[in-house]
This record gives C-alpha cells, structure tokens and sequence, in this order.
C-alpha cells in the first residue's frame, strides 16, 4: 500500500500479491496529454471514414439522411466510449496510450475492470471544464499524489508509465587510472550501503560529465574519505570515487571479501553494518 | 559474491523475463505456449525475489530501478483486466439495479422535483391559469413564435423522402444521450446545478406542454412528443438522479473522505447511468421512426403506454424489495 509520507518524487509503491513492494513512476499531465492527442486524432479519423463509408453506402440506395445518422450514432459511439472499450480490452490502454506506455490501474496496482474503465471515461467531461481546455482535470493532477483528474479519483485509478530501460551491465571505468589510488586506499575501506548506492548513482552518470564537473561532484564525498584515510589532499576524487565502485560492486578478490563475507551467506545481510562516519 | 557477478548469473533470466513481456505486450503476435507461461510466472517470481533482496545484495542503484520496471511491466501482463461478463452484468441490470432504484432517495428527489415542476408549469400555462402571462415569460415571445412554426403543419408532410427518419434517429441518440451523461457527468462537481438543470427542464417543458394546449398547432405537438415521451424523460430524470448521487457525495460522506465516498457513489451511479442510456437508445429510434410518422395517434398512445408500462415494471416489479442490495454485493469492486 502507498506510505504516506515516503514519497519525495514521482513514484509510487505498490505490493503485489508476492508481498513485494515496487515502484511505479506515475505518468506526468503532459505525457496524458500527448496521449489524448494521439487518441484524439484516430477518434477523429475513425468517425471521418466511418460517416463518409455510411453517407456514400445508404446514398447509392438514396437514403442520405439515413446515412448521416449513422454517422451521427458512430460520432456518439465514439466519442463516449472510444476509452471505455479499448482500456477494457486492451487491460487499461488506449492507442494513444499504448504509443507513449502508460497504463491505467488501480491505485492498488491490480487491473482496472469494464466499469472503471467507462466510468473514468465518462467524467473525462468534468475534467475538461472549463471550454474543454482540461483545467479542472490539471488542477486535480496538481494537487493529488498520484496526478490523479477527477475521472480517476472517482473510479480509485491512476495512470502509470510504463519505463523500458534495458538491463544495465556494469561500468567499466577505462578511462582513468585507478590502480595508484586503489594501492593508496587501505583494502578494507569500503563505503557505507546507502553511500555505496549513491556512488553508483554517480558513476552511471559520470560519462555525461566533463573533468571539470567531475571533480566538482566528487569532491563532496571524496574529501571526507581522503582526510579518513590520509590520502594526499591532491588525489583524485573522481578517481577515488570510482575506485569505490569497483571495490563495491565489481572485483571479488578475496583480501577485499572481509567485511562483506561475515555472513557468508549472500542472501543475508552482514552482520557488522559498515558505517561511513563523517569525521568530527 | 559481488554485486557485478551476482548481476552477471541473473541478467539472462531477466532478458527471457523482457521477452516474454515484449511477446505478452502484443497480442497480436504468437502466443505463449503453455510451458512458456508457466516460465514466465517462474521469472517473474524470481525478479521479485532479486528485487526484495537488491538491498542485501548491495545492488547499485540503476539495477534496482531497472528491476522495479521489470517487475512492473511483467506484474501488468500477469495481473489483466477482467472482461466484460454478460452474466453478470445481467444479474446488475435486471436484478440489483432496479433494487436500488427502487429505494433511491435521489431519484425520489430528482422525480418529484421534475414532475412537480412539469405539472406546476403546465397548469400555470394552460388555459385554466391564475397567472396569464407565465407561459410567455418562460418560453420568450421568440420561443413562442418559434414553437407555433415548427408544428403549424403535421412533420410527416415537411420531410422528404431519403431517410430522413434516418437521420433525425442518428442526430437524436447523439444529442439527447450526450446531454443526458453529460447531466450526470457535471453533477459531480454541480450537484446543486443538476438540481438547478432538473428545475430549468421541467418548468421550460411544462409551459411548452400548457402553451401547446391552448393553441391550434397543439394538434401536431402531441402527435409528435407523445410516443417517445416516457423513455426520454425517464431517462432525463434517472442521469439526474445519478449525478445528484456523484455531486452529493461531496457534501454528506457518510463517516467516509470525500474522495472514498465519492468512489462510492460513482460505482453505485455507473449501472443506473447505464439504464439512463439504453431508454435513450430506444427513445432515439422511437423519435426517429415513429413519432413524426403517420400513424394514427391511437397507435403512439398505445407505444407510449406500453413503454410506461415497461418501466414500471422495471423500476416497481423487478425493483420491489425490502431493503436495497448491499453496497459489497456489487458488480464493480473498486
């Protein structure tokens, strides 16, 4: 379930019926919007080919007028529950939404069902108020947790994005020399878990960087660890922080196994918590 | 171990995972086999079970939001919406629906409130009236005049013949069905303006039903609203009711938050809105087809009392009952 007060971004955390918790990225009004102009577009060339189809058949019969009002009840058809049947079908998408993945469930992460699927689609004409320039639906976005407008408050759903990022390998650091700093740092120097986590935040992202960025960034925690360790004030903090990386997360050479390896087990977290102590 | 080797043995158990979701997420393409949906259950099982455990394992960050993605994608394909079941939306419409209509105070209000209104105005306006000038301060001379040159002639000998039944059919689903979910879509946030909306409709409908008695043109005018009359403004009355139910929430929640008492009430709303557009459709080819046909007048009394007929069994033969269906015992579970 949603924890209230853990949320500083755009994710919400979910529980699956595994009882694992994970995280969605809750789809941001300006995706919605991209996507209802998809929508828009196919609801509007559906009904073009649909009333010209029916005009010209019951017109070769002479019924013109019976053409148009079967344009006029696929215009209303359309219109009213174009969303309703495809996120039904399609388990919570539209076309427009399937071109930019989103995803409409539950607030509880389960699938949404025919009725919440019409229902969100009906109010959709609440939220467009004022003159169908959607201001009520922003507002309702802006002021709820999940961006929720007030189709999605009513039904209990939320639309998510769907992120497809492809599995990460590790970064190999090639371009820079680390065995100097590695030789200078003592082998049992490793970081605390969560500066360990935000070091490889860093080194992810370190290849969009220039040197002089670099060591901007890495000074911050670099410094700390020098003055810790009594390495020289002019090594590099870059260097030193991706020398940290390795150690964490790449080489298994047994001397540098010490701490980790306590419980010997890998599922298990280690019984002494390395802390990283900011010095007095 | 570390994390890069740990990785390392799982990413190919991942890209099978982000396989099968890829073949998953387009149905149109080949199917799962049986053992291949069995796998894919298996992978998706130990993706969450990496993912429980990325912190013990020191997973760095980008991995771990790399497997909240894969999860999530896999845990959508797995877990799908449930289809529309004939069954029991029967048993919703004919059978739970017209038990909580029967009981609905909302409806009671919306009903007594048209009604009320209907008549009032429609004695004011007659020729019996206290107030002579009632008719014309609704209507406005302009509604008047406009009203005696629409029916100064019977409406089958102004159309013509390619279809326009046809299309008065199509033009009325589309309007008087919009109007009618957009009543109740906009009493979520006008509950008091639906009532307003209600009030406006069956005072104006009145004085036109009073004002046509009192003039020749009358003739024409009831040839022409009679047969469909009962469907349309039921329905009228019944979007009112629903969306009354929507914007009222709001205020009287029940013990409830406002945005879970709204919940409910859309999910109790849905399925009477849903009766709302039905006797639209059928309103609509009534209006379409018969009311300004030929027929003998005798004919569209009959239709419109067989249709009276129908909804009073709908809402007081299907609908009686004790007490109405509990709010758990509900086709829709959000």
């Amino acid at each position: 379930m949603f924890e209230k007060n853990r949320q500083i971004d755009s994710h919400i955390r979910v529980v699956t019926p595994e009882n694992i918790g994970f995280e969605y990225r809750v789809a941001s009004p300006f995706e919605r919007l991209l996507a209802f102009l998809v929508d828009a577009i196919i609801m509007l060339s559906v009904v073009g080919v649909a009333g010209l189809v029916a005009m010209f058949v019951f017109g070769l019969f002479g019924v013109l007028g019976m053409g148009i009002g079967v344009a006029m009840v696929s215009w209303f058809l359309v219109t009213w529950f174009y969303g309703g049947v495809f996120e039904t079908l399609w388990n919570g998408q539209t076309p427009g939404k399937r071109s930019l993945r989103l995803r409409v469930l539950r607030t509880d992460g389960s699938p949404i069902d025919a009725g919440q699927a019409v229902l969100r689609n009906f109010l959709r004409i609440v939220d467009s108020q004022p003159f169908n320039t959607y201001l009520t639906g922003l507002l309702s976005t802006a002021v709820t947790r999940r961006y929720q407008r007030l189709g999605d408050l009513a039904c209990g759903t939320m639309v998510v994005a769907e992120d497809r990022s492809r599995a990460v390998r590790f970064n190999e650091i090639n371009d820079v020399l680390l065995t100097p700093v590695d030789n200078m740092l003592p082998p049992g120097a490793l970081p605390s878990r969560t500066l360990a986590k935000a070091i490889s935040q860093y080194v992810d992202r370190r290849r969009y960087f220039g040197p002089a960025r670099r060591a901007e960034i890495a000074r911050h925690v670099g410094e700390v660890f020098a003055e810790q360790y009594n390495l020289p004030p002019s090594v590099d903090h870059d260097a030193l922080l991706c020398v940290l990386y390795r150690r964490t997360f790449l080489t298994s050479r047994d001397d540098e196994e010490t701490v980790l390896e306590s419980g010997s087990h890998p599922t298990l977290a280690p019984e002494a918590f390395r802390e990283f102590e900011l010095p007095a | 171990m570390k994390a890069a080797e740990l990785v390392e043995s799982r990413m190919a158990d991942w890209r099978r995972l982000e396989q099968g979701c890829l073949r998953l997420e387009h149905p149109g393409r080949q199917r799962l086999s049986t053992q291949q949906r069995v796998e894919f259950a298996a992978l998706y099982r130990a993706a969450c079970a990496d993912l429980a455990l990325a912190d013990a394992h020191q997973l760095p960050a980008g991995t771990v939001r790399y497997l909240h993605q894969l999860v999530g994608r896999a845990h959508n394909q797995l877990y799908r919406s449930r289809k529309f079941e004939f069954r029991q939306w029967y048993e919703e419409m004919f059978q739970r629906v017209p038990q909580r209509l029967f009981h609905d105070g909302y409806l009671r209000l919306a009903a007594a409130v048209f009604w009320g209104g209907f008549l009032l105005a429609l004695f004011l306006s007659s020729k019996w009236t206290p107030v002579p000038e009632f008719a014309e301060a609704v209507l406005t001379r302009d509604g008047i005049i406009g009203l005696e040159e629409m029916y100064s002639e019977p409406l089958w000998e102004s159309g013509d013949a390619t279809g326009a039944e046809g299309l008065m059919w199509g033009f009325y689903i589309f309007n008087n069905t919009s109007i009618g979910l957009r009543c109740f879509a906009m009493g979520l946030i006008f509950g008091i303006c639906g009532l307003f909306a209600t009030v406006f409709n069956s005072i104006y409908l009145g004085a036109a039903f009073g004002y046509m008695t009192t003039v020749p043109q009358g003739e024409n005018f009831f040839q022409f609203v009679t047969a469909h009359g009962p469907f349309e403004l039921t329905a009228i009355v019944l979007s009112a009711a629903a969306g009354m139910r929507l914007g009222f929430s709001l205020v009287d929640t029940g013990g409830l938050s406002r945005f879970d008492s709204l919940a409910r009430a859309a999910k109790l709303s849905l399925p009477t809105m849903m009766a709302a557009v039905v006797m639209f459709f059928l309103a609509a080819v009534i209006e379409g087809f018969l009311s300004p046909s030929p027929a003998p007048y005798e004919a569209k009394a009959i239709v419109a009392m067989l249709s009276t007929l129908m909804l009073l069994t709908y809402l007081v033969v299907l609908g009686y009952s004790d007490a109405p269906p509990t709010e758990e015992d509900t086709l829709l579970d959000w």
